[in-house]
């Protein structure tokens, strides 16, 4: 599968710009994690990916023709978790998938007993839907994103609400499936991204300030994350972003992004975290992903 | 498409029977039945209609409104809880939205059946040996589950259309209004979710009703489906709005062209509608165009043969006229509107005719021209056709229909009213008449006798007539014979009522009436050589009548619920009694004068209250009958636009034809019998007002043009004046 984002626009009927003249290519198999703050437009990107939206400018291809012209064939390839979704609540879970199933036109019954397996949800399989947790209503969002097999699967925030362990255990589900697939992942957990993730996008204000690999958006923040010890009341220096502060016998020990350390820091091994907070604070420093080819 | 489509409905019918909603909608639907029979307790003594058309109605018109809510309730929830963020990523919605209608007119269709069986073993032990399995699961099929599938067609194709529940809510009570309010109040295809239905009848089950409720039915499904069809490409797309996203739906000719096949069967079938003539509403009183009829356009004799179909409801029917003179100039005839004549000739050649659509009182003119200088020839006209109703009675009863239990025909719906000829003789005609060989019939009102059974399940029925026949009735019929004195009574009545007249004792009952009658006013005149038919009528005919030789009363006088009634007075024995009463003042020739006050009604109404008066005591019949006068006339008097009839000219002729009904039906049934019971009491009492009425009655031979007002102020050397109630 091979999708082409080219020049996509979108304004809202509102008048809000959501995505400004964005571009990007995928092909399986991809892992992408989509990082962004709120509002950033990633899920206008995902919903836009499922044909949910029509772009304002720009086109999308699906293996190079139009996402449009393609809309059946991408319905039967998509598996979609959206952030906030509804589930029937008088059907059981075993029904609800069976109903998702017949909509994804999958006639094998096993289809829905390997996803429930995959999501540990085989003892909940006769549980009337209203009865479960929230993070069990969550897991049955991903089986039903994951029933069939789909060869792009769009996930929004999929692990809001698990605990730790369940998320760490869907991640690499997740990971298991990008081996031959297309997988958007968009996630405000950046250690998800630099788990699993071979491409990472980060989305501020509708544009896409970065497209590549971790390690190389965690290249580029090297010399711009330190550490400081300063004491309490102290101003947060111009120009510095706090990643974290560690109350200390020292005082407060604070990490920080910037793109000029002040001189009492000490310079430190970026994270994902690291480069993305200073990626996001630095528009300028957008990559073109035309100069500098996606990574697979 | 179509295998994705049956995989959507297959998991939405799945999933909505285990929706409380639908549940909740099931078991209302179900429950609504009785609440016909609670709100309507007496509306009818039909048994059949009683526990059968008004609980179904009920349901239909309670359940309609319950799938609806439904229909949009399931529509919103999708939205409103976000399952359709998950659907629509993987699947149209638009089919899915199709398959979740689909799914719910499944349920509404198991529903139906489930409610017949229910109410099945009640219904079956309420009605006893009137009950008909058939007819009382046709009931449910074409009232209760077309209507139900037109409301959820229309709820689904408003909420599409606005995506609101409150506009979805909103339109629904508006079109739903139409039908229920007074616009639509008579009109069989206005009303699509309260059918309108007159009556049944137990004895004599007729399916008019229920051909014109499909029939009804049909249209409305097809107006539901073109609309809802219409919806599917308002399916909101690209979180965009109605107009955007119909914009871009617009295209799918397969959604639009059965939308478009659907909206014209709609137009196609309410215009061409068989059951219901295109004239005025009320029945038109005007005086007919006065034709020139000359002695020499003269009619030797008549051949009509006539065959009915009951399985189609048609008739085929030739008519040869043998003319002396032919009339020079257009000759009129009148038809009913719903048959057409297939071919016209004269001494074999075929004459030019025109059929003009004008409909009025249930007739069609047709013009046609002889070539005068031909004599004595025969005139050929060939006609068939589905006999419609008169628009102006057809709300109240059915006068036109050939089915397969039961056959009633008027006037021109039997044979051409042929205008500028007359016979000269009484009975020129001879009626050859086809029909089941398991119904009898009755022509011009009596029973005919001469018949050939052809041996495929039909007999043609024979009998001599004059050129106008006013009516043709066939039946189910036992028809008992006896005597009272030299009079030879033929009882006919409904086979099904069978067991009621012999538990009761009816013919002991009828012969008391004649004897009180005999006995008070002087012997029946009305008896035709000795003879008196007594007919039971279709409750879905108006009322009864007389004529002379014959009677004829209303079915509902024999129904097992008027006769368990004793705590209603004027009981429908006594609308027995009335009509047999006909048979002495209905042959006076009573002429209508002072505003159709006096006609043969009041007299008939007064005899009725003595006849009561005698046989259930005074006080009975203060209460049921004079109080009862009383408080109509008084009615009558307080009326706005009595006391200012200025006002009302100022109304619609609609309205002004309604007061004018009432008021005469009053003048004739109320007012007039108060006159009388004045005049008794001014005349010296009962005794002297009985005999008057029998010199009255004993002298109506020498009133050629009708026994007037003024005649019976005469007869009781009383004024107007005398009589004025005021």
């Amino acid at each position: 599968m091979k999708i082409d984002v080219d020049h996509i626009t979108m304004i809202y009927p509102s008048g809000k710009k959501a995505l400004q003249d964005i571009s990007l290519h995928a092909e399986s198999p991809n892992f992408i994690g989509v990082l962004g703050p709120n509002g950033a437009g990633k899920t206008t990107l995902m919903k836009l990916l499922i044909a949910g939206l029509l772009p304002t400018k720009g086109e999308i291809l699906l293996n190079e023709m139009p996402l449009l012209s393609q809309e059946k064939y991408l319905k039967s390839q998509l598996g979609y978790l959206p952030q906030s979704f509804g589930l029937y609540d008088e059907l059981t879970v075993w029904q609800f998938l069976d109903y998702m199933a017949a909509l994804k036109n999958i006639k094998d019954p096993g289809a829905i007993t390997e996803v429930l397996e995959r999501t540990n949800m085989t003892g909940q399989k006769k549980t009337r839907i209203r009865s479960l947790s929230g993070g069990q209503r969550q897991r049955v969002g991903i089986a039903q994103a994951l029933l069939g097999n789909p060869q792009l699967i769009i996930l929004d925030e999929p692990t809001v609400g698990l605990d730790p362990e369940e998320r760490v255990k869907f991640r690499n589900i997740f990971s298991e499936m990008a081996q031959d697939k297309i997988v958007l992942l968009s996630t405000h957990i950046v250690e998800d991204v630099q788990a699993v993730c071979n491409r990472v996008l980060v989305i501020h204000d509708g544009l896409i300030l970065f497209d590549g690999t971790p390690s190389r958006l965690i290249a580029q923040t090297e010399q711009h994350v330190g550490i400081y010890h300063a004491q309490l009341g102290d101003a947060v220096p111009d120009g510095c972003q706090i990643v974290s502060k560690v109350h200390t016998a020292d005082g407060i020990r604070s990490r920080i992004v910037a793109e000029h350390l002040p001189p009492y820091a000490q310079p430190c091994e970026p994270t994902l975290e690291d480069a993305y907070l200073y990626c996001i604070h630095r528009p300028q420093n957008r990559i073109d992903p035309r100069e500098e080819p996606a990574a697979k | 498409m179509k295998r994705i489509l049956f995989s959507f409905y297959r998991v939405e019918l799945k999933r909505l029977l285990s929706s409380r909603n639908v549940i909740t909608a099931a078991i209302l639907s179900m429950l609504s039945l009785p609440l016909g029979n609670l709100l309507y307790e007496h509306s009818s003594r039909v048994m059949s209609a009683r526990y059968i058309m008004t609980p179904v109605l009920t349901g239909t018109t309670v359940g309609a409104v319950v799938w609806a809510v439904v229909m949009i309730m399931e529509s919103d929830r999708l939205q409103r809880s976000g399952v359709h963020i998950l659907t629509d990523a993987v699947a149209p919605p638009a089919s899915l939205s199709a398959a979740r209608t689909l799914a719910l007119l499944t349920i509404s269709m198991i529903v139906t059946a489930l409610t017949a069986l229910v109410y099945l073993p009640y219904t079956a032990a309420r009605m006893s040996y009137l009950f008909s399995p058939g007819f009382y699961f046709a009931n449910f099929a074409v009232f209760m589950l077309p209507t139900w599938w037109i409301s959820i067609l229309l709820a689904d194709a408003l909420y599409q259309i606005t995506r609101r529940v409150e506009g979805s809510v909103i339109l629904y009570i508006a079109i739903a209004g139409v039908s229920v309010s007074g616009i639509a109040s008579s009109d069989y295809f206005m009303r699509w979710i309260n059918p309108f239905v007159i009556t049944y009848s137990d004895g004599f089950p007729s399916i008019w009703p229920l051909r014109i409720g499909l029939y009804t039915r049909v249209i409305w499904i097809c107006i539901a489906l073109a609309f809802w069809l219409i919806s599917m490409l308002c399916v909101r797309r690209y979180q965009r709005g109605l107009v955007f996203s119909f914009r871009k739906n617009v295209r799918k000719l397969y959604i639009l062209a059965p939308a478009a096949v659907s909206a014209a069967a709609a137009v196609c079938l309410w215009h061409f509608q068989p059951f219901i003539d295109h004239g005025p509403e009320y029945f038109d009183y005007k005086p007919e165009i006065v034709l020139e009829i000359d002695d020499a356009n003269r009619i030797s004799s008549i051949l009509y043969s006539i065959e009915l179909d009951p399985a189609s409801g048609t008739l085929s029917a030739k008519a040869e006229y043998d003319i002396q003179v032919p009339y020079r100039g257009e000759a009129l005839l009148y038809l009913n509107p719903g048959y057409r004549i297939t071919s016209m000739s004269y001494d074999g050649e075929a004459v030019p005719f025109r059929t003009v659509d004008s409909d009025i009182n249930g007739q069609r003119p047709t013009y046609f021209e002889l070539p005068e200088q031909l004599c004595n020839k025969t005139l050929v006209i060939e006609y068939s056709g589905f006999p419609t109703q008169g628009k102006c009675w057809s709300s109240s009863m059915v006068m036109d229909t050939i089915d397969r239990d039961y056959i009633t025909l008027s006037t021109c719906a039997i044979v051409p009213m042929l205008e500028n000829y007359y016979t000269g003789v009484d009975k020129a005609a001879i009626a050859e008449i086809t029909i089941p060989d398991n119904l009898t019939p009755f022509l011009n009102h009596a029973r005919m006798t001469q018949y050939v059974d052809n041996g495929d399940g039909t007999k043609t029925w024979t009998e001599r007539c004059p050129k106008y026949l006013s009516d043709l009735t066939a039946g189910y019929y036992t028809i008992d014979t006896f005597n009272i004195g030299e009079l030879e009574v033929d009882f006919a009545y409904g086979t099904a009522y069978e067991e009621t007249v012999r538990e009761n004792d009816i013919q002991q009952a009828i012969i008391d009436i004649l004897t009180y009658c005999s006995d008070h006013y002087g012997e029946l005149f009305s008896a035709d050589d000795g003879h008196l038919l007594l007919r039971q009528e279709s409750s879905m005919f108006m009322g009864g009548y007389a004529v002379t030789g014959v009677s004829t009363w209303f079915e509902t006088i024999l129904t097992p619920d008027t006769l368990r009634d004793t705590d209603k007075g004027a009981s429908a024995t006594e609308v027995f009694i009335h009509e047999m009463i006909h048979q002495w003042w209905g042959g006076l020739g009573l002429s209508c004068t002072n505003e159709e006050l006096w006609s043969p009604e009041g007299l008939t109404v007064y005899s009725t209250y003595r006849l009561v008066k005698e046989k259930y005591g005074a006080l009975y019949a203060q209460q049921y009958y004079v109080d009862a006068w009383k408080k109509s006339v008084d009615g009558q008097n307080r009326s706005f636009y009595n006391r200012h009839p200025e006002y009302l000219a100022l109304l619609p002729e609609l309205y002004q034809s309604q007061i004018a009904s009432a008021n005469r039906g009053i003048n004739r049934y109320q007012r007039m019998p108060l006159m009388i019971l004045k005049a008794e009491e001014l005349v010296g009492g009962e005794e002297q007002m009985d005999e008057i009425l029998r010199r009255m009655y004993a002298d109506q031979d020498q009133y050629e043009n009708g026994f007037g007002f003024e005649d019976f102020l005469r007869y009781c050397n009383l004024t107007e004046e005398d009589l004025n109630l005021e």
